[in-house]
């Protein structure tokens, strides 16, 4: 957004006022001379710097310096100011982040401080081998020495700067008001500014810093907590609320309420005020498509198309089994062929005629042919033998594998008994096998059976039977649980003390016994000493102990099987089930989670309470944990810590002069609600005027720029000689008089 | 510097005509991170005499008022205080809310009012 004069103007805020970024290069500078001082209002928030003499100042831009590294030469540059989201592709921001040289709100970092000086110089035209101008700028109120002296060297060393004075905004702003009769000469400031906000008294136009205050809350804090309170409470869109996003709607939708109580319960109540002074703000939302139901000739199309895969596979099916058909014919005549060369070779040469084709015996080669005759029997979907036929072959191929079997025992030499031991055992394990198969298809065709019967239940009346699945899962649950209870001693869910038994709670039966046998054995049995283990009919003991746990283990096994059963029975059936997850408490578990569609409602972002709940801290630091007073009673502390022998005529004439300044104080509402704060700590019926400074955020730069137009200026600032020569204590002790304004 | 760049003019050039001594000089590339003393320990070397205005001396006193409680989540006045977590409530129903809010969330909920219980 370009302005008339083609400045970069970053504008943000409501109404009169904006917060203004004015980087371009001015061109002027030539055209001052050396006696023309440059004043800068050095603020935590913005930076403002300017001629003396002039309303507006020239260069505007926030306070921040970025050092990220250029994407293409390498190098880290410095970036200064708010850097334009357009221009970041081309820098790698990843480790650099916006920093600051104030530490709340006073200088610390020189390096960042040196850089920003570079540019504001830069913007404002410098040229030549030195700034040879004068330089008035602010600081905050008792800055700490350390700050002001490398403040001072930095403008002496590095810039060559001939002489400095320092200030404070908030007592500029005041100075740049009363001189336009908006306050008088006794009065109090009331600045609210970025990170702190200070109280300072003015009595016969000049600032009393000994009955000064300062909170550390600031507008820095409103954001925060604005952007803390949104992110919880809408986690899903976190992302959304940074800390400018917040900034922004700070700006413009906060506002002071002049009762904090009274306004809540309007919210609370749900009066239509409440509607009213609700604000939405509709985060972009794409709702996903809905699926159309495919027309009838979608469906033709695709049932077409899966037949015709079907119908492939089955012909690719067709063809494998034809050949393999093929080729067991092949295979099966051959041995046939084999077979009838067998017969016609002698006895003897039958190991020698064998050994090419790789058959031992005889019997081998019929029992393969046998095989081969089976398979393609089943290949070619012949009905299978009978089993009749099945165990004929099983009979004679025992007789074969086992020749010994039917041979008595005395018959056989050792080692042929051995083999015999072998062989009944080989026959018992394959009839054993035999045998388990049969069972198993057997139970395989009653659950089969049975699920016949329970599907032609469910046809016949589905809601009768739907409901008698819901009683027995019911029933079984309840027991299960309660055999879970029974088992963790009725311990509750969230109560973690042992479980440990013979602490007085409720045993099972197991357990009982289990204490009951460990009693007894560790019975003290007159001697003194413990021969527990001495004897081995003593570890019988354990013996018996865990065979009481199995006992109890197994029964609810069959419960914990039905259960498993009937749950997935139900969730095949039942459209509104819910399976009870065990050992969830009912408070919690109520509702599943059910994943919904979302809607257009959840991408909106509701900012009620948070309107006014935000400035708040103003007034109650202790809202965020800071333990220090408001705004409204920062005037009462001020007054009071005001030396005594001034305070008794000029009190009433320090409330009826009170100024806002300050970004903050831009917030709406905050006049009355102050007038209320204030009057409830003075004395009743005294006068109590607060006025709002003409332009709070640019006066203090104004201010501070009347002050070094005045003639006498220099009077007020010191050089680098006198830096040099009269040393730290002489700098502490410095202040500029405020009333040659 | 690609040309867009240039055209904006965002970056601070790194040798300016009116500068005794360049940034670069000052502040090699090695030791870009000098350490800088914090406000605290600023606070803490300055020796400074009571009876003057310093910047320890101006701290607001804490308020004298009874603390308002209000409710963390909603915003309403809370006169109730959730024993597990410590929260503040406005009534039956936010404290439902409250019950299901994961740890991490209580935490931060906590911090903001400066009374989470950091673990170190």
């Amino acid at each position: 957004m370009t302005g008339d004069d083609g400045d970069q103007i970053n504008a943000v805020g409501r109404g009169s006022m904006s917060f203004v970024s004015r980087i371009r290069r001015q061109t002027d500078y030539n055209t001052y001379p050396p006696s023309i001082p440059i004043v800068i209002d050095n603020g935590a928030s913005y930076f403002r710097i300017g001629w003396a003499g002039e309303t507006e100042p020239r260069v505007v831009f926030r306070n921040i310096v970025q050092r990220p590294r250029h994407k293409a030469t390498g190098e880290t540059v410095t970036i200064v100011g708010d850097l334009d989201p357009a221009l970041m592709k081309y820098f790698d921001c990843t480790r650099s982040g916006p920093r600051s040289p104030f530490d709340s709100n006073v200088v610390y970092q020189f390096e960042i401080m040196e850089y920003i000086l570079d540019f504001a110089f830069d913007r404002l035209g410098a040229n030549g081998s030195r700034i040879d101008h004068p330089i008035l700028i602010t600081e905050c109120a008792c800055n700490p020495v350390q700050s002001r002296s490398k403040m001072a060297e930095l403008l002496f060393d590095t810039y060559g700067v001939p002489a400095v004075a320092f200030g404070v905004d908030a007592a500029f702003s005041y100075k740049y008001n009363q001189l336009h009769g908006i306050c008088k000469e006794d009065g109090i400031v009331l600045c609210p500014g970025f990170t702190t906000t200070h109280a300072i008294p003015f009595v016969d136009g000049e600032p009393v810093y000994k009955g000064s205050c300062r909170t550390n809350i600031g507008g820095y804090h409103v954001t925060d907590y604005l952007k803390q309170l949104l992110s919880l409470k809408y986690p899903f869109h976190s992302s959304r609320f940074t800390w400018e996003k917040a900034e922004d709607l700070k700006l413009e939708h906060c506002y002071i309420a002049p009762d904090y109580a009274s306004e809540v319960r309007l919210f609370q109540e749900g009066t239509k005020e409440a509607e009213e002074k609700t604000r939405y703000w509709q985060l972009p939302w794409i709702p996903p498509p809905t699926e159309v139901p495919p027309s009838e000739e979608e469906i033709a199309r695709k049932a077409a198309i899966r037949e015709k895969q079907g119908q492939r596979l089955r012909e690719m099916a067709e063809a494998k089994k034809l050949s393999k058909i093929n080729e067991m014919e092949s295979e099966l005549s051959s041995l046939r062929f084999l077979v009838k060369q067998l017969d016609q070779v002698d006895e003897d040469d039958i190991p020698t005629f064998l050994s090419d084709t790789g058959y031992a015996s005889r019997q081998e080669l019929e029992s393969t042919i046998l095989k081969v005759t089976q398979s393609l029997r089943k290949a070619r979907g012949e009905p299978m033998n009978e089993p009749s036929e099945g165990e004929e072959n099983t009979d004679s191929l025992n007789n074969e594998k086992y020749p010994l079997m039917n041979i008595p025992d005395d018959m056989l030499t050792p080692e042929q008994l051995k083999d015999k031991k072998r062989q009944m055992f080989l026959k018992s394990t394959t009839e054993g096998r035999l045998r388990a198969r049969q069972k198993r298809n057997e139970e395989e065709l009653e659950k089969e059976r049975r699920n016949q019967l329970e599907e032609e239940r469910r046809r016949e009346n589905p809601d009768f039977y739907l409901e008698e699945m819901r009683a027995q899962y019911k029933e079984v649950l309840e027991r299960v649980e309660q055999k879970k209870r029974l088992k963790t001693n009725g311990s509750s869910n969230g109560n973690n003390k042992s479980g440990g038994v013979g602490r007085g709670e409720r045993l099972s039966a197991a357990q009982r016994e289990r204490m009951r046998l460990l009693t007894t054995a560790a019975f003290d049995r007159g001697k003194g000493e413990d021969t527990f283990g001495a004897r081995d009919e003593d570890w019988q003991l354990y013996k018996l102990m865990s065979k009481d746990n199995d006992d109890d283990d197994e029964q609810p096994d069959s419960d914990e099987a039905e259960l498993a059963r009937l749950t997935s029975r139900l969730q095949e059936i039942d459209p509104t089930f819910v399976q009870k997850v065990e050992g969830e408490s009912l408070t919690s578990g109520e509702v599943p989670p059910r994943v919904r569609q979302l809607t257009e409602e959840d991408y909106k972002i509701v900012i009620g309470i948070e309107r006014f709940r935000c400035p708040e801290i103003l007034f109650h630091p202790n809202l965020v944990g800071i333990e220090q007073v408001g705004l409204d009673e920062m005037a009462g502390a001020s007054i009071r810590r005001l030396p005594h022998e001034e305070t008794e005529l000029v009190e009433e004439r320090l409330t009826s002069s009170i100024l806002m300044t300050g970004g903050c104080s831009l917030l709406p509402g905050m006049k009355e609600r102050l007038e209320c704060g204030i009057r409830m700590i003075r004395p009743c019926g005294d006068p109590i005027v607060v006025v709002r400074a003409m332009d709070p955020v640019l006066d203090a730069w104004r201010g501070a720029s009347a002050f070094a137009a005045n003639l006498n200026f220099l009077s007020n600032a010191f050089t680098k000689m006198d830096y040099d020569e009269k040393g730290e204590d002489w700098l502490r002790k410095y202040q500029i008089r405020y009333n040659n304004l | 510097m690609e040309g867009e760049l240039m055209e904006a003019d965002v970056v601070v050039s790194s040798r300016l005509s009116f500068k005794k001594i360049q940034s670069s000089e000052k502040y090699p590339k090695g030791q870009s991170t000098r350490r800088w003393k914090h406000l605290k320990q600023i606070l803490q070397s300055e020796n400074c005499t009571p009876d003057l205005p310093n910047y320890v001396n101006i701290e607001s006193p804490p308020s004298t008022q009874p603390c308002k409680r209000i409710c963390d989540v909603t915003g309403f006045e809370a006169p109730y205080v959730d024993p597990r977590t410590n929260l503040r409530y406005a009534n039956a129903h936010v404290f439902k809310t409250l019950r299901s809010l994961s740890p991490d969330q209580v935490h931060q909920y906590l911090s903001i009012r400066n009374a989470a219980v950091v673990l170190k």
